[in-house]
């Protein structure tokens, strides 16, 4: 125990930096979380409840969709367009293992250290002094891990379509921009996707970004329970499955032009 | 030209305490300790004087361009450049230096050479006659006509040194700081950017103080060098005089088969010394250098004897070093 | 002034032409900036859609104040956009002694190094939001009404220069502020909807210590009628001045530490 103690005191002395930009984006989050807290509260003010949620629900869907948000824009797909864009893809592929599941674990890895780091701690304090409502069902917080984890997987597989696009485009930046906004909005990340306008909630049905972050968040706060959460859970994971399925496919095209074509 | 007397730069180091409980405790009580990169520095220049200015990394040579060029602000002693002192009047003082710092880019990162200068122009409110005039000088004997278009980040290492001083010399400085203007360069970039120097000193009188550590740049361009180590000045003066008293020394290095039966040959004793092994050099390798001065024999001498009594497997000979030559002065004084 | 003015002249023409060589990624760094922006309109829409006022402000009217925070924020961001990187690119790497040996005032080279081009991005999102708010505000869009919009802006952008130029400033003591720089940027998201709807301290913080809140909220509120801050609105050139003169000071300060330590 001693010499882990003494491990993580020397990481603690090269990492000042680190340290420092820690907190200074930890202070970033607290400065979020606030504005959520009193714009919403303040939008509540002389109504007891908006789309059919009371103020409680929705500070616990905001605060929650926005830490779960904060995930979404490092993904695996700008790791893939980085290496092929510098040309390691074609190191990567001689290796003994498969580029797109080692990118994979890789994130879910970045998501477990932010998840202890930044995103428990922050809902610690949302639970104690901004009257975060804890999942309403014991079976609703098993359901909201697992759809918490499938969503961030299929956030993953839509980042690594944009990452095996730079095989074809150069400048992926502008891709990238645009999924973010895109999911920075569908995915309901800021409001709950029951609070757009009837036809943007048609056409959100069929995208598969609700899936991401609505999904989830929902069934914590308990708007989507028993056969509604299941069957929005199977639709995740039918986007889940398409997603997967489209990565293989184009990554093996691209695979192909690299190794055939030489790139 | 340049007035520097009693020149002296303390900086103060923090110390800190090791382990986390002493990073804690400097947040709240820092304890200092004096560190002296220049002291007591006198020298004077005269207009039109090539210096080299010389001493190991650490010595206190880029603290004291710092303090002529207005960047630092020295503890005590004075300095004077032009009649200005710089530290007192950047900005005065600025107009009338050039320089030109080691690797990195005084140019503009992004935008063609040819915008870099034209900014600069504007920078040093250089007349557009002069300023077209001494571009076309430049680009001839620096031989920058296929590089003027060209973004600076796209140059290599020899063309971007090309440009920094052309553009150190653009508006015509009557000092200019040249801080290894030749370091990672092949030999014929080398010679380019000397005789550029030489025919700027002769044209414009230009001043030229050259820090280094290619012999080469120093014997073809200055006459004159100060020494400095340890933030002292060790010596001041002729060139020449220097080279016949330390540069004489040569150095071989040799690989043998077995050192452990070597002795030097008979016909070289008392003529050349065995150079000790510098710390951290393993003492088994099987290499020995020889020191000798070349007034009383070759290089080729001191190669023949050894290889008629030793197996080499591999022999190299090393130049005079600026740091041997400093280290000599520093044992023997001058 | 006029030397300095013609020398930025000459500055920004060179920018101007290093981005028309590379025209599309200017292109799509302007429409990323739009599109995210975009995005967090959509949210003030949606939520105004389900109530009529916020705290007392109607949807235009907060419009109006986040036309202004981006209009503030695209001055800061095309012009002064460099101050964020003079730790990384500057002082760390020693290339901040290029600008010493140069005869200008070095704040003045640091800045003209470098021109942002998203921060048209802002700009046109600014100018929309802006030309979509005004109409619906009840003020007289006379000449003299313009003329202290203007002003108003133009401090406003000034604020955002003087608060970030005094945290960029400490990276003279401890290399490289990013880090503080980026978590007091933060604050500044504060100052996109009314001051009021936040607690008593947090609103003190961003009048008098941080002055974010001149940057949209106050000078919004000079030309609305009801919003009670209408004087306070109108001082903010005032605050604009004394900010900018007390991180230039603060910079002078740094700067003659800089200079008798070197880095």
């Amino acid at each position: 125990m001693r010499k882990y103690y003494e491990m993580m005191k020397s990481q603690m002395k090269i990492e000042t930096a680190y340290v420092a930009w820690f907190w200074a984006g930890t202070f970033a989050t607290v400065v979020k979380i606030l504005i959520l807290y009193y714009f919403w509260t303040a939008v509540y003010e002389n109504r007891s409840s908006i789309a059919e949620m009371p103020l409680e629900t929705m500070l616990t869907y905001a605060v929650i969709a926005a830490l779960l948000g904060n995930f979404h824009f490092a993904g695996p797909g700008n790791q893939l367009a980085e290496q092929i864009q510098s040309g390691g893809v074609a190191v990567e592929l001689l290796r003994p293992y498969d580029l797109i599941n080692r990118l994979v674990w890789q994130s879910w890895g970045g998501f477990g250290m932010s998840l202890v780091r930044d995103m428990l701690p922050m809902l610690a304090v949302g639970w104690i002094f901004l009257g975060i409502q804890f999942p309403a069902t014991g079976t609703g917080a098993v359901l909201f891990i697992l759809s918490t984890l499938i969503g961030l997987f299929l956030a993953m597989y839509i980042d690594l379509i944009l990452g095996v696009l730079a095989f074809w485009t150069v400048n992926i930046f502008g891709l990238r921009t645009l999924k973010n906004a895109i999911l920075l909005f569908f995915t309901g990340s800021m409001v709950p996707v029951t609070m757009f306008p009837g036809w943007l909630q048609t056409l959100s049905q069929y995208m598969p970004f609700q899936s991401i972050v609505y999904v989830p968040v929902s069934i914590y706060t308990g708007t989507l329970a028993g056969l509604d959460a299941l069957s929005a859970m199977l639709v995740q994971i039918l986007w889940l499955a398409l997603m997967w399925a489209v990565v293989r496919v184009i990554w093996s095209l691209a695979v192909r032009k690299v190794t055939v074509f030489g790139g | 030209m340049i007035e520097v007397s009693g020149l002296t730069k303390e900086y103060k180091i923090a110390l800190r305490k090791p382990g986390l409980t002493g990073a804690i405790q400097a947040l709240f009580k820092r304890e200092h300790q004096i560190k002296q990169a220049v002291q007591d520095v006198s020298f004077s220049i005269r207009k039109g004087e090539m210096v080299g200015y010389l001493g190991a990394n650490g010595a206190g040579k880029s603290t004291t361009i710092k303090m002529l060029s207005g960047i630092l602000t020295p503890t005590s002693g004075k300095v004077e450049v032009n009649g200005i002192v710089p530290y007192q009047n950047r900005e005065q003082n600025a107009k009338g230096i050039g320089a030109v710092f080691g690797q990195r880019t005084q140019l503009f990162w992004d935008i063609p050479v040819r915008e870099s200068y034209d900014l600069l122009r504007h920078i040093y409110e250089v007349p557009e006659d002069d300023y077209r005039e001494s571009l076309a000088l430049f680009t001839e004997v620096l031989d920058l006509g296929p590089l003027l278009s060209i973004p600076v980040r796209q140059l290599s290492l020899g063309q971007k040194m090309r440009c920094e001083l052309a553009a150190a010399f653009l508006h015509r400085p009557a000092v200019v700081y040249l801080d290894e203007p030749t370091i990672g360069l092949d030999v014929a970039v080398k010679q380019k950017i000397r005789t550029f120097i030489k025919e700027m000193n002769k044209r414009e009188e230009t001043t030229v103080i050259l820090t280094t550590h290619d012999m080469g740049d120093i014997e073809e361009l200055c006459k004159r060098i100060i020494i400095i180590d340890e933030g002292k000045v060790l010596y001041d003066g002729d060139l020449q005089q220097i080279k016949e008293r330390f540069g004489q020394k040569r150095v071989v290095h040799f690989e043998l088969e077995n050192k452990a039966g070597f002795a030097v040959p008979a016909s070289l004793r008392d003529r050349v010394e065995i150079v000790p092994k510098a710390d951290g050099e393993a003492e088994a390798s099987n290499t020995v250098s020889l020191s000798f001065s070349s007034r009383d024999l070759s290089a080729a001498d001191v190669i023949q004897a050894v290889l008629s009594v030793h197996s080499v497997r591999d022999l190299t000979i090393a130049d005079p070093k600026i740091e041997t030559i400093v280290k000599e002065i520093y044992e023997r004084g001058v | 002034m006029i030397r300095y003015s013609q020398l930025y002249w000459q500055f920004f023409k060179k920018h101007l032409k290093v981005m028309m060589e590379y025209r599309l990624d200017f292109f799509i760094g302007v429409m990323s900036v739009v599109l995210i922006q975009f995005t967090s309109i959509f949210f003030v829409k949606v939520v105004f859609d389900q109530i009529e006022d916020l705290n007392g402000w109607g949807f235009y009217e907060v419009l109006f104040i986040y036309g202004v925070a981006t209009m503030g924020r695209s001055i800061h961001h095309i012009f002064f956009d460099n101050l964020w990187t003079i730790g990384w690119q500057y002082i760390r790497p020693g290339n901040f002694d290029r600008l010493l040996i140069r005869p200008i005032n070095p704040l003045f080279h640091l800045i003209a190094d470098r021109v942002q081009q998203d921060g048209f991005g802002q700009l046109v999102i600014g100018g929309l939001l802006m030309a979509a708010a005004m109409p619906h505000l009840g003020v007289e869009w006379g000449p003299v009404n313009l003329l202290i919009l203007l002003v108003l802006i133009v401090s406003s952008g000034a604020i955002f220069v003087a608060v970030n130029l005094f945290f960029a400033t400490l990276s003279f003591w401890i290399v490289d502020s990013l880090p503080i720089t980026f978590a007091a940027f933060n604050l500044s998201d504060f100052a996109r909807y009314p001051l009021n709807i936040y607690h008593k301290g947090i609103r003190w913080l961003l009048t008098w210590l941080i002055p974010y809140g001149f940057t949209a909220f106050y000078p919004a509120a000079a030309f609305i009628e009801h919003s009670g801050y209408r004087e306070l609105g109108m001082i903010t050139p005032l605050i604009a001045v004394i900010s900018c003169w007390l991180a230039y000071r603060f910079w002078k300060v740094g700067l003659r530490a800089f200079n008798s330590t070197g880095s």
